[in-house]
């Protein structure tokens, strides 16, 4: 955001500064508290209800001979219930649900500032949308999800018993190994994705910052679109891994 | 040297954990091509493996961007 009368006033650690920090969209006053939502959690919701009426609409009425839209919903949920059958056996369609929210949260989350309107000749967009998981608070939201997931289910798969035994096998030296784990696997998760978010993030607004024409949308295809897809793939990967590392 | 220098060094130092996730990725990469070449009808287990092993070898390089950010951003 340039100033009237201070052109190119900002340099491009302001701007880059500028872009990452998270803003303060309202503040909500309940029950004595203030808590204030960020934009990034303004962003999460209305992700949130987009999934939640697209899913309401294209569910609403099946069909036996499938229309164009319900193949398509078809075939999303048959993969991700293959993949969580392929990785977790027979108890894959307990968790394909969670897994397969995961994934397609992350995905939108990723590719939603695809959808900023584009601005240029004057005109400027009214909203920018940046990628949301560029904050750690909504990554490492999703790690802890994954991470008591882990735990619980391990728990109630093997049992008291079966998950104290899993924690000293095969040697009762490493048991302070395992229980690290707990720790070092949300954290990983959720630095892996915001790292890799913001890195691309942050490469994207330098170069824009260097050459706003020609070069970003090009550069754009790997950073934004290849890179944020990856990451969802990833990130519901390894929480597959994990919980069929937790139950077996 | 003042604080501030020596943490904008700190940083460029901590970004060269990139070498060892590059030298990693490589490396799965193309142990990867080489097994899909071997056994074709194997790639969606090889493929699963690989995932896993880019994602920890990135790690290290991604800990090297949040320290370096860390330093900058503090």
């Amino acid at each position: 955001m340039v100033e009237a009368g201070a052109p190119e006033a900002m340099s491009i650690s302001e701007r880059i500064t500028e872009a990452i920090s998270i803003k303060t969209v309202f503040t909500i006053r309940a029950f004595g508290l203030a808590i204030p939502i960020s934009d990034t959690i303004l962003a999460s919701w209305i992700i949130m209800a987009v999934l939640f009426l697209a899913s309401w609409l294209l569910t609403r009425r099946l069909k036996e001979i499938p229309t164009r839209a319900q193949t398509l919903v078809e075939g999303l949920v048959g993969f991700i219930n293959d993949f969580a059958e392929e990785n977790l056996g027979h108890h894959g369609k307990h968790f394909a649900a969670f897994l397969g929210t995961i994934f397609i949260f992350l995905i939108a989350a990723n590719l939603a500032p695809l959808f900023t309107p584009v601005g240029g000749f004057g005109y400027e967009p009214p909203f920018i949308i940046r990628p949301l998981t560029r904050d750690i608070n909504i990554t490492a939201g999703f790690a802890v999800c994954v991470i008591v997931t882990v735990f619980v289910s391990g728990l109630v798969i093997k049992g008291p018993a079966g998950f104290a035994k899993s924690l000293v096998s095969p040697m009762a030296f490493m048991l302070p190994f395992k229980l690290m784990e707990y720790i070092i696997k949300p954290v990983s998760l959720a630095l892996r994705l915001f790292g890799n978010i913001l890195g691309a993030f942050i490469i994207m607004q330098l170069i824009e910052a260097a050459m706003p024409v020609v070069l970003p949308p090009i550069l754009a295809m790997y950073f934004d679109l290849f890179d944020g897809l990856i990451q969802a793939v990833v990130f519901a990967f390894l929480s597959t891994v994990y919980v069929a590392e937790a139950i077996e | 040297m003042n604080p501030q220098a020596a943490a904008l060094i700190g940083a460029a130092i901590a970004v060269v954990t990139g070498l060892g996730a590059g030298i990693g990725i490589g490396i799965a990469t193309g142990k990867t091509s080489e097994a899909i070449a071997r056994q074709p009808e194997a790639s969606g287990k090889i493929q699963g493996a690989f995932l896993i092993g880019i994602a920890l070898a990135e790690a290290t390089a991604i800990y090297g961007l949040v320290v370096s950010l860390l330093l900058l951003f503090k």
